[in-house]
């Protein structure tokens, strides 16, 4: 270490925003007043002991300054200045302090100079909504087990528990307990639609919960379910506005959901008319986008579009190609439910005592229609 | 690392840069390979973790205000580090954390790496010998249904155990509430949903039921799991019931009551006895002795002993018995070396420490 180093330690700093090979940095000016032959001289060990950058929260902890770990990364010489170069990106609006000590010393027996920078905010104009919610019904049923929210853009993870509540329709009282703990947040692979269960314990008959604390939901009292604004999309941004929808509460619903009992409208072959299926009860709205579809007479899946009609009351089916006489199935994926969890082979809470409940076989159901020639 | 890469090639790792999107639960697999759960990008890796550190006399980690220093290591604000989950390296016995930074197009999965002097440091991310297990379920990728269709389905990761060449995984689907563990063979070969099992629970001798399964914990040379549910009761199954393809009935032998949900659980040895800890976000720390467990029939009527008496051990018959720890706060725990239990708690502030207990004061 020469005397002329030791000179050039820390006075006056200045501390700037860069890149450097397309990542931010940190410049340290003022540094390098040192002859260019002597710009190799500091190794890395030698700068790490003479500079640590601390974010402000952690220097103004209260913690020892030489016990609180530096930000991850690494001081290296460019030209004529000293760079931090942080292994992981900095952070839209957080403060970074940089800590010079003497290069003479290295250690902690003189007191460092410090040096404080921010990095700018980011622009945060709201653009999100909430765009539905479902199940898309007026009146859904004490034990009903979840909702699905959806966005109108990606959102941010972690936010749930707090911005979403539900509420008493009649007091404004709020409903304790609803959900289960969001963590972790269920979403869409988008992170656009995201589903909430209502706490199954409070729903199982038999279960502590259930019989302590009840239904999360009350029959006969309607509720709202409320989206605060304080949501992040996955920019950071609040939301545009709040979401929210009202329920009204009826009974429980306790039995498998049960395909001989829906309506079906059967097209004439030779037609592209849709196949409309009314359901006895409606349907979880995720779950009705892929689990019912149609064999045709040759045992093969049939091509063509699938939607929920409204209320989730109904399925329709648009075939890409004209039916043709003969006999076809639409086949009840076993892994359908309704709103409160029950499929075509069991109810979600089996009350092994009833006869009634008893699973049926664990295939996919099949309900037979003939297509005919108007 | 070149030599390491070289050296896991038979358990299928290559080297490259995986592109993991989150970081979520953590398991350790065979010669030192971890087993990162992203469930963002739906996928579980196996990653060279590059520590062949070999563990000192001293292996106790303890560091306060571990989120306060996470943080800081991390050059972000407290509120701005989640961590999900921890794990002990089975050699190096080095502290591993699975940890988020932020969220949004903002987040940074991380995994960080503590040492007995409590140093942090972080595993590289990129240019690592990996491999990969897609969570999706194989069969919707044929599916003529779902052509003209976005895919929507997640599984959600919440735990995983290496046990015996399978990597055993729980999750949570965000359409269908079902109970499925699935066993991904390791190394990975693409196979996930032959060896996926549904398994029913019955509670109080009555109502059957499937739930999402939370945490579980192999014990009994991994001839058993002890399972806690998103709803409460904490279920026993054994392994060699496992059939492909079947429905499988695990017992009840406890619950752990309203609004309280399981968050880890882990095993030791004490003496020649085995037991297990349940930590619950509620409750108390749970200690259950596995003896106990197989003793334990399946409960037949509510078991409302806990929710009674949360301060007293409970009286054996009901459910089966426990003794309440008084360590507060417990999130998260691991195995740290036969001896020692290493747990996550966190403090009524909401502060974050990790923290090193001998088995003898357990």
């Amino acid at each position: 270490m020469t005397q002329g180093r030791r000179e050039q330690t820390s006075v006056g700093l200045t501390l700037a925003w860069c890149e450097l090979d397309g990542r931010a940095a940190l410049k340290i000016g003022g540094w390098a007043r040192i002859e260019p032959g002597d710009l190799e001289g500091p190794d890395a060990g030698e700068l790490s002991r003479q500079f640590a950058l601390l974010t402000t929260e952690a220097l103004e902890s209260g913690r020892d300054v030489n016990s609180v770990p530096s930000v991850a990364g690494r001081f290296e010489v460019s030209g004529d200045a000293l760079y931090f170069i942080p292994r992981f990106p900095f952070v839209a609006a957080a403060s970074y302090s940089l800590v010079a000590r003497q290069a003479s010393t290295g250690g902690a027996d003189e007191a460092p100079e410090i040096f404080h920078i921010r990095r700018p905010a980011e622009e945060a104009e709201p653009t999100a909504f909430v765009a539905a919610i479902y199940p898309d019904v007026a009146t859904v049923p004490v034990n009903l087990l979840k909702f699905y929210v959806e966005f109108s853009e990606p959102m941010s993870e972690g936010r749930a528990q707090r911005a979403i509540r539900v509420c008493r329709d009649d007091t404004g009282e709020p409903l304790e307990g609803v959900f289960v703990p969001m963590d972790p947040e269920l979403w869409d692979p988008g992170r656009r639609r995201m589903t909430l269960l209502l706490d199954p314990a409070r729903i199982k008959h038999g279960l502590v919960p259930n019989m302590e604390a009840g239904y999360p939901l009350i029959e006969g009292v309607p509720f709202r379910l409320f989206i605060d604004p304080a949501f992040r999309d996955a920019k950071g941004r609040p939301l545009r506005a709040s979401g929210e929808r009202r329920y009204e509460v009826g009974p429980d619903v306790r039995e498998r959901i049960d395909p001989r009992k829906w309506r079906l409208t059967v097209p004439a072959a030779g037609s592209v008319d849709s196949l409309m299926a009314e359901f006895e009860r409606p349907l979880d709205y995720a779950l009705l986008q892929r689990c019912l579809w149609v064999n045709g007479p040759d045992g093969e899946t049939v091509t063509g579009h699938g939607k929920s009609g409204s209320g989730e009351g109904c399925w329709s089916f648009t075939p890409a190609e004209p039916w043709v006489e003969g006999p076809y199935q639409l086949v009840v994926d076993r892994r359908l439910e309704d709103m409160a969890g029950n499929s075509p082979v069991r109810v979600f809470d089996r009350d092994m005592t009833q006869p009634d409940d008893g699973p049926t076989p664990t295939d996919n159901v099949v309900v037979d229609f003939l297509c005919e020639r108007a | 690392m070149v030599d390491q890469a070289t050296a896991l090639e038979h358990l299928g790792l290559a080297v490259g840069s995986p592109g993991i999107k989150s970081v979520g639960p953590l398991a350790f697999g065979p010669e030192g390979v971890l087993f990162v759960g992203d469930n963002v990008g739906a996928a579980i890796y196996a990653i060279d973790v590059g520590d062949s550190a070999a563990g000192g006399a001293s292996t106790a980690i303890d560091l306060d205000n571990l989120d306060s220093s996470l943080a800081a290591y991390l050059g972000c604000s407290r509120e701005d580090v989640e961590i999900r989950d921890l794990t002990v390296h089975p050699h190096s016995r080095n502290a591993y954390l699975s940890v988020m930074r932020g969220s949004g197009d903002a987040a940074v999965p991380v995994i960080a790496r503590i040492d007995a002097s409590g140093a942090i440091s972080d595993v590289a991310l990129e240019d690592i010998a990996f491999s990969r297990s897609d969570i999706e379920d194989a069969a919707d990728e044929d599916d003529p249904r779902e052509v003209t269709r976005v895919k929507l389905r997640t599984v959600t990761v919440t735990d995983m155990s290496y046990v015996d060449g399978l990597l055993v995984v729980a999750g949570t689907s965000n359409e269908e509430f079902s109970s499925t563990l699935r066993r991904i063979p390791f190394p990975f070969t693409g196979e996930t949903n032959a060896n996926s099992l549904e398994i029913f629970h019955v509670s109080h001798g009555r109502y059957e039921t499937a739930a999402p399964i939370r945490a579980f914990v192999p014990y009994q040379g991994n001839n058993s799991i002890l399972a806690s549910y998103t709803c409460t009761p904490v279920v026993q199954f054994s392994v060699s019931e496992f059939r492909p393809g079947e429905l499988a009935h695990g017992k009840t032998v406890a619950e752990l009551g309203a609004h309280n949900r399981p968050l880890d659980l882990v095993s030791f040895e004490q003496g020649d006895e085995e037991y297990l800890l349940v930590a619950n976000d509620r409750h108390p720390l749970i200690k259950i002795a596995c003896v106990d467990i197989e003793q334990q029939g399946s409960l037949t009527v509510p078991d409302e002993s806990l929710d009674n008496s949360p301060a007293d051990p409970v009286t054996p018959g009901v459910g089966v018995p426990r003794q309440l720890l008084p360590h507060e706060g417990v999130r998260r725990m691991a195995n740290l070396d036969g001896d020692n239990v290493l747990m996550l708690q966190q403090d009524p502030e909401g502060n974050i420490h990790l923290r090193t207990y001998g088995v003898g004061d357990l």
